[in-house]
């Protein structure tokens, strides 16, 4: 009886040691399994088929099943390998992506928009290792430039995107707005005429959420000849230029020209407040415009340069998502698969048909042959995302500087000084 | 109580009755209000719930809302998922929680104290805190992206009130019957089995429903651990209509709509037991 | 009886477990060991699917921790000196306490009030308690989005509904400051919050034996006597633990704040989790975040500890 109570009691305390041991051990402990099957999800993967796995960013309704559709064709064209991409939609993206690398378990393909701060760890491989030449070849050199850090290049833009005013006609006219905006004093006069015409219309769409306020500080930064950097490439975050700048979108919002709440209404309640003819004008992506069309009773919009301060030069805002491939003791078998997998995605009607669908602008050149061919208004807007002005996500502290102006943004609605705030900021970012 | 007050005023009595239920009505049109909104909207166009002039009711009823998300999501699917990894974690909450809740209560033993302690402790800690630790478990015990690993992760998490609560029930409850019931040959468990469990059962029944329902809810593990599409429960699969670019609420709330459904039929088929256990606890404790 | 079913495999796992007694002589070495065989699969399971994800918080909170999420080594607290640093930090915790505080208190209260109501005899009340228990029977993400929904200014079920009512005749702006927003946060708090309570208070009611109250009322009392002499004293175990739990569970609650503001603006409606969340999910800070989680163990840890020392000192002679 003794025996068979202390083994038990036994293997009740090794049981629960062992649950502690393995955290306080926990580096190799975890390493140990993740390190001899970096993708434990498909454990279908076996024998001579080589296994790679892909998180891709959920950018719309359809991306899942495109997705699908890609590994259903992938895996049926290439015998030897398993292909499992997971599709994860932006909210968590994040979360999921840094819980699985901290427990050294990081997909082989990455699709998100962030890059410097894996590389940083040295997770990444350099993307050229793992890019046939001919796919590499597609890309636009501006594109490719943005994700350079230290000479080397970590990753390949999936698609992009590019930011420019929208205006609703039927509001400007029947406000007396007989021209459209170019100039910040213009903007002010026009949302004035606006305000005074319908106090129910919202003049002008902010947003300076933790969604997307970097976003804000860009469009006035930039339409101010100011930037994130200075021109020796260090951060510059309280220049003149940019204090100007914020001042001025703070105080359209204090002035009553905008939507109520830019501190929590983010671009999508801007969006559909903009369908629905309660908001005049707005800076926002390329999809707003098939957004706006899709509607039943669709309004009457038009798209514009973001207007800019006196004597300044417009700029439009890009945003880029990327594909980057991690270290996951790689056997040249996987690079070659996964080398097969960049060719497959960017085989031009294939990606072509990805960016159609998703309704963004393609990151190839052929890409946006096609595609300009095929529609008139995409090919202006190839135009302007070629023109387009990048954020600095290659900066290792981008991460930091983009909460930072966000939170600078909404301590300036709250009644903060503009100055004081970006020379905080300043200070810690630079110091 | 009132209805225990046995003095002849009727009149009184009525005032009372209308109040009791005044308030009561006023209760429920409050905790209702969102789900009305919630319906309306789920039976709105995307144009209806924006448009300038805003609705209360939908001028048309689009129930189709309803069907659609069945098509566009594996909705059955998440739902088989959300009641296995519910049901999977009361079970094993309970399997595990009852004989603690019976030792702290029926024995005395070293350590009692810092038992109870410990297991509130356990709680401290948000899930999102640990979530890193969590998945870091599960890749070594192979449970990444299996129901088995969320519904041991909601079991465990739910500990801390199965044993506290069930260990007061117990303390509750004289343990006279069950020395009888031993003294006629019942050995503990038997004697746990037969006399205790059954007195107790309203305490048990409340907290079925509350593990339940924080498995049924849970949102931030099953996120994280889970990785194939149908393997989601519903609270991360329903995410599928709060897209990048749009978030389609009436599809999210058609779908919320759903996912209450089970949690109110459990309760209501449970809430039964909830009052004949008020019954037996009355003439047996 | 359906509550039987999942305990009834708890007895042959248990009966395995459990020996037969033979002779005397183990009957006292078995004696001293059962209480621990009873309570060892719970040990178990909050051992390895609790314990372990603990220690790795209290190891990342100890160590550089790159974006990534590797570790570097032990750097001397680091961590806890630039979060306690952060101006913004003392703000976030009176948010928490306020949250929950408020929280807590209005919930318990209304709770309680809500189970006494609920516990009488009327018609209806089945349907009544099944409503009671939508709020908990819904998703918080969820829950907190339809909030965001019906308050907000432009297209909010509020708004249009009021107006609809000739109450207001503009849509009216609920959530104009920080501290509005906020007050919204708590009452969806409480909103959640108050079905858990009132069922946890409901259960104790329900064991009350009738009899103690036909003995007051043949002494004359009245109700608020009854209610402060039998049934407060009697719910009253499973109200404390419940309020003990409801406070470490508000005290880390996420999704109602995440979903409404995302702790905007300027970490006005933050709260300890969603700003710990900010920090390691966005900031990429999982030390710093872990140096916050670990501050925020020791304050509840603090204030259960006295609660509990106090509770269980009086509540061993009262049970």
């Amino acid at each position: 009886m003794k025996k068979i109570l202390a083994a038990l009691l036994a293997t009740a305390m090794t049981l629960s040691l062992a649950a502690c041991g393995g955290g306080g051990t926990s580096t190799p402990a975890a390493s140990t399994p993740a390190g001899s099957n970096p993708s434990a999800s498909t454990p279908a993967a076996s024998g001579d088929k080589v296994a790679i796995s892909v998180i891709a960013a959920e950018y719309g309704k359809q991306t899942k099943d495109w997705w699908s559709n890609f590994q259903t064709e992938f895996n049926g064209s290439h015998d030897n390998i398993d292909l499992n991409v997971e599709v994860v939609s932006w909210n968590d993206i994040y979360t999921v992506v840094n819980t699985r690398i901290s427990n050294n378990a990081a997909p082989d393909i990455l699709n998100i928009d962030v890059f410097a701060d894996y590389q940083a760890d040295d997770l990444l491989r350099p993307i050229q290792e793992c890019v046939s030449d001919e796919t590499y070849a597609k890309f636009y050199d501006a594109f490719l430039e943005q994700s350079n850090i230290d000479g080397t290049i970590w990753a390949i833009p999936d698609l992009a995107s590019a930011r420019a005013m929208y205006y609703n006609k039927d509001i400007l006219d029947a406000a007396g707005v007989d021209t459209v905006p170019t100039t910040w004093a213009e903007l002010k006069a026009a949302c004035e005429k606006i305000k005074a015409y319908d106090a129910n219309i919202y003049p002008w769409g902010v947003d300076m959420t933790t969604d997307e306020g970097q976003a804000c500080f860009a469009y006035y930064s930039w339409t101010n000849g100011g930037d994130f950097l200075g021109a020796d490439g260090s951060w510059a975050l309280n220049s003149a230029e940019n204090v100007e700048a914020v001042e001025y979108i703070v105080g359209l919002v204090k002035d009553g020209l905008t939507n109520s709440d830019p501190a929590t209404q983010t671009r999508y309640d801007l969006q559909e407040l903009f369908a629905a003819g309660k908001l005049a004008m707005m800076i926002g992506p390329n999809q707003i415009s098939s957004y706006v069309a899709s509607s039943d009773n669709p309004i009457n919009f038009g798209i514009a340069s973001i207007p800019a301060n006196e004597g300044k030069s417009t700029s439009s805002v890009g945003v880029m998502d990327r594909f980057m491939v991690f270290e996951n003791d790689d056997t040249d078998d996987k690079i070659d698969a996964i080398k097969e997998f960049f060719n497959f995605f960017y085989e031009d009607t294939r990606y072509s048909d990805w960016v159609i669908m998703e309704d963004f602008l393609p990151a190839t050149k052929t890409g946006g042959e096609i595609m300009a061919a095929a529609n008139p208004d995409a090919a202006s807007w190839i135009e302007i995302v070629g023109s387009a002005k990048f954020y600095p996500t290659a900066q290792a502290k981008w991460a930091d500087v983009k909460q930072g102006v966000i939170d600078v943004e909404q301590q300036a609605l709250l009644g903060g000084n503009v100055k004081e705030l970006l020379d905080a900021l300043q200070a810690k970012i630079a110091g | 109580m009132t209805q225990t007050v046995k003095k002849p005023v009727s009149m009184k009595k009525t005032i009372l009755r209308l109040l009791l239920y005044f308030v009561v009505l006023d209760v429920c049109v409050i905790t209702l209000y969102p789900y009305f909104a919630m319906l309306c909207t789920a039976l709105k166009s995307r144009e209806e719930i924006f448009s300038a002039v805003g609705t209360v009711l939908p001028v048309t009823a689009l129930w189709s809302n309803f069907i659609d998300i069945w098509s566009r999501a594996p909705m059955a699917k998440y739902m088989l998922n959300s009641i296995m990894i519910a049901g999977g974690s009361t079970i094993i909450a309970m399997l595990c929680g009852i004989p603690a809740a019976y030792a702290l209560s029926r024995m005395k033993f070293k350590g009692q104290t810092a038992f109870l302690g410990f297991v509130i402790v356990s709680q401290m800690f948000a899930p999102v805190v640990l979530l890193i630790g969590i998945y870091q478990v599960m890749q070594v015990l192979h449970l990444t992206d299996s129901i088995w690993g969320l519904i041991f992760i909601n079991a465990a998490f739910n500990q801390a009130f199965t044993i506290w609560l069930l260990r007061g029930t117990f303390m509750g409850i004289s343990a006279d019957m069950e020395q009888a019931a031993t003294i006629d040959g019942c050995n503990r468990i038997q004697s746990m089995m037969k006399v205790l469990l059954p007195v107790a059962a309203p305490g048990i029944v409340t907290t079925l429903i509350f593990i339940f329902i924080n498995a049924w809810n849970e949102y931030t593990v099953a996120l994280c651990l889970i990785q194939t599409d149908t393997l989601k429960p519903l609270t991360v699969g329903i995410n599928t209509f709060n897209g990048y670019n749009i978030i389609e609420w009436q599809y999210l709330f058609a779908a919320s709509i759903f996912a209450i459904i089970p949690v109110v039929i459990l309760f209501m088929c449970i809430e039964k037991n909830l009052v004949s256990g008020l019954a037996s606890g009355g003439v047996k404790g | 009886m359906s509550t039987k079913t999942p305990a009834a495999p708890a007895r042959q796992q248990s009966q395995q477990r459990e020996p037969r007694l033979p002779n005397p002589g183990n009957k006292k070495l078995f004696r001293t060991v059962e209480p621990y065989i009873w309570i060892a699969p719970s040990i178990i399971l909050m051992a390895i699917f609790i314990v372990t994800p603990i220690v790795k918080v209290f190891q990342l909170s100890m160590n550089k921790v790159t974006r990534a999420g590797k570790l570097k080594g032990f750097n001397n607290f680091e961590n806890f000196t630039t979060v306690i640093k952060d101006p913004s930090f003392a703000l976030v915790l009176k948010n928490t306490i306020l949250w929950t505080i408020a929280v807590v208190v209005l919930s318990t209260l209304l709770g309680f009030i809500l189970a006494l109501i609920l516990n009488n005899e009327f018609k209806g009340r089945k349907v009544a308690r099944a409503i009671v228990v939508f709020p908990w029977a819904t998703t918080l993400v969820i829950q907190a989005s339809a909030w965001k929904f019906i308050v907000n200014t432009d297209y909010g079920t509020l708004n249009t509904l009021l107006m609809k009512m000739g109450i207001i005749s503009a849509p009216m702006n609920w959530t104009s400051t920080p501290a509005a927003w906020f007050t919204w946060e708590i009452a969806c708090g409480i909103f959640v919050t108050i079905p858990f309570v009132c069922f946890c208070v409901l259960s104790g009611l329900q064991s009350i034996d009738n009899s103690y109250y036909e003995a007051a009322t043949v002494d004359g009392a009245g109700y608020f006597q009854k209610l402060f002499k039998i049934t407060l004293p009697l719910v009253k175990s499973s109200l404390t633990v419940s309020t003990v739990l409801n406070i470490i569970y508000v005290f880390n609650s996420f999704p109602i704040i995440w979903t409404m503001t995302k702790g905007d603006p300027a970490n006005h409606t933050d709260t300890l989790v969603t700003y710990l969340y900010k920090l390691a999910f966005y900031n990429g800070k999982q030390g710093e975040a872990s140096a916050v989680s670990v501050i925020g163990f020791i304050i509840l840890l603090i204030c259960a500890s006295i609660y509990m020392i106090y509770t269980l000192r009086k509540g061993d002679e009262d049970l």
